[in-house]
């Protein structure tokens, strides 16, 4: 008699974790490169987050936010990696460093391209795109967030209202234009 | 409430993270000040925009020979999770690991469709229950469930009765206002809207292409599983025989859960059959 090539509760494992988590590999893979701005960093990242989730799915609880638990893991992977990498953990707060930088609300240009907003959204503090792209493109809600980052849910807050205010700086159309249009004059 | 406090609020607001109570104060603000209105649509305009750009972002996009090598690694570890709980390592695994995963290989390039195909099933249905459910605004007219039945096939027939009209779950009963079938995106809907927890909620049944390859022989239940949410919309799904069926709304994920569950099993056991 033929056997079969995996035990059942292998088999009922591994399509319970291929319903899952599975279907978000395509979303934590965008979010890895646009972290790590490296393809062969981020397939790197994406494959060991994935390992350990499967390793310990058994830990993850059915009915919540499998997306978020998938992007805590993969937080905690690019966190030890980067300390790793300093050899000191990261401190640098850009709450401290733009406390004071940004007088006033930017206003949002009536028409976004994608160019556009992801030119500005790179060239805010990593730290407040991380913020931005958890909770805009992801669609963790805060407290997922803070879990995910491990920070606390107040520094979510004021990290994504420093971040949105930076980005809209960014996004504003006179800057470049204005500074263009004095050249020519 | 003042505009200071909205504009305080106003991010924690658009990603529906505070109380009902202060949501109303909010929205009675709104009501009655343009400023704060537009501040708070330049706001969700950016929200979206990021969002887009995000999502359109191609060269994001992962390489489909990453994606099936991943799956496949995948899929060959998962028979290793359980064994080393208590069970050493033995050198033949290295061989039959090396012959499952090159089997796998070969089999995993129909694995990252179907995720694709996943994901944009679930996207679809989500337009539909938008669309349908909630705007009116479908390009085609609407067919009962008997006539697509006789057009399209037999899992239409067992959407006329089952869920039954009035479903009682642990959160709150639920009860069928409609039932037709439906085109959204050139895709054929089963559709079922729930009036459940003050919201329209929408059960899309639709024909899943190439789930063959993922079906669970012998297993007795479906397995509900949720995709998160897609478009602003709590999306859970199961698959049933050649059918995908995906419950979507505006309620919280543990709610549409539950009545995802508690109509699954009868709709798992009928779509099965036929």
């Amino acid at each position: 008699m033929a056997q079969q090539p995996a035990p059942p509760a292998d088999a009922h494992a591994w399509a319970s974790f291929e319903a899952e988590a599975l279907p978000h590999v395509d979303g934590l893979f965008r979010l890895a490169l646009w972290f790590e701005r490296n393809r062969d960093e981020a397939e790197d990242l994406v494959q060991e987050t994935m390992m350990q989730a499967l390793q310990s799915f058994h830990r993850f609880k059915p009915g919540t936010n499998c997306r978020a638990w998938l992007v805590t893991i993969l937080q905690h992977i690019r966190s030890n990696r980067r300390r790793a990498r300093l050899r000191s953990p990261i401190v640098d707060d850009p709450n401290d460093r733009f406390a004071n930088t940004i007088p006033f609300v930017a206003p949002v240009p009536e028409t976004l391209t994608d160019e556009d907003v992801l030119s500005a959204l790179s060239r805010i503090p990593v730290q407040f795109q991380e913020v931005i792209v958890l909770c805009d493109v992801e669609e963790l809600t805060y407290k997922e967030i803070a879990d995910a980052l491990a920070i606390p849910l107040g520094t979510v807050m004021s990290r994504l209202h420093r971040g949105r205010a930076s980005l809209r700086s960014e996004l504003r159309p006179s800057t470049a234009a204005l500074g263009a249009r004095r050249t020519e004059t | 409430m003042e505009c200071r406090d909205v504009r305080e609020m106003g991010d924690s607001f658009l990603a529906e993270e505070l109380l009902t109570e202060t949501n109303h104060e909010i929205l009675r603000h709104l009501e009655t000040c343009p400023m704060c209105r537009d501040e708070l649509a330049a706001r969700r305009r950016l929200r979206d925009g990021v969002r887009r750009a995000f999502q359109h972002a191609s060269d994001l996009d992962p390489r489909p020979e990453f994606m099936a090598q991943l799956r496949a690694s995948l899929q060959h570890e998962s028979h290793h999770v359980p064994a080393r709980r208590g069970i050493r390592f033995h050198a033949w695994w290295v061989v039959a690991a090396t012959v499952l995963l090159a089997l796998a290989l070969g089999l995993a390039y129909r694995g990252r469709d179907w995720i694709s195909a996943t994901a944009t099933l679930a996207r679809a249905a989500v337009g539909d229950h938008r669309n349908c459910a909630l705007q009116f605004r479908l390009a085609e007219q609407p067919i009962s469930l008997e006539e697509a039945a006789q057009r399209y096939g037999a899992p239409y027939r067992v959407l006329e009765k089952l869920p039954p009209s009035d479903v009682t779950t642990a959160v709150g009963p639920a009860h069928v206002i409609e039932r037709h079938s439906c085109v959204y995106g050139g895709r054929r809907f089963a559709h079922i809207v729930f009036e459940y927890r003050g919201e329209r909620v929408s059960l899309l049944v639709t024909a899943a292409e190439g789930s063959s390859q993922l079906a669970l022989p012998g297993e007795a239940l479906p397995h509900v599983t949720s995709a998160g949410r897609i478009d602003g919309m709590t999306v859970v799904s199961f698959r049933a025989s050649g059918q995908m069926v995906f419950f979507a709304g505006d309620v919280a994920q543990p709610d549409l859960m539950t009545l995802a569950r508690a109509v699954a099993e009868p709709l798992y056991r009928e779509l099965a059959g036929v």
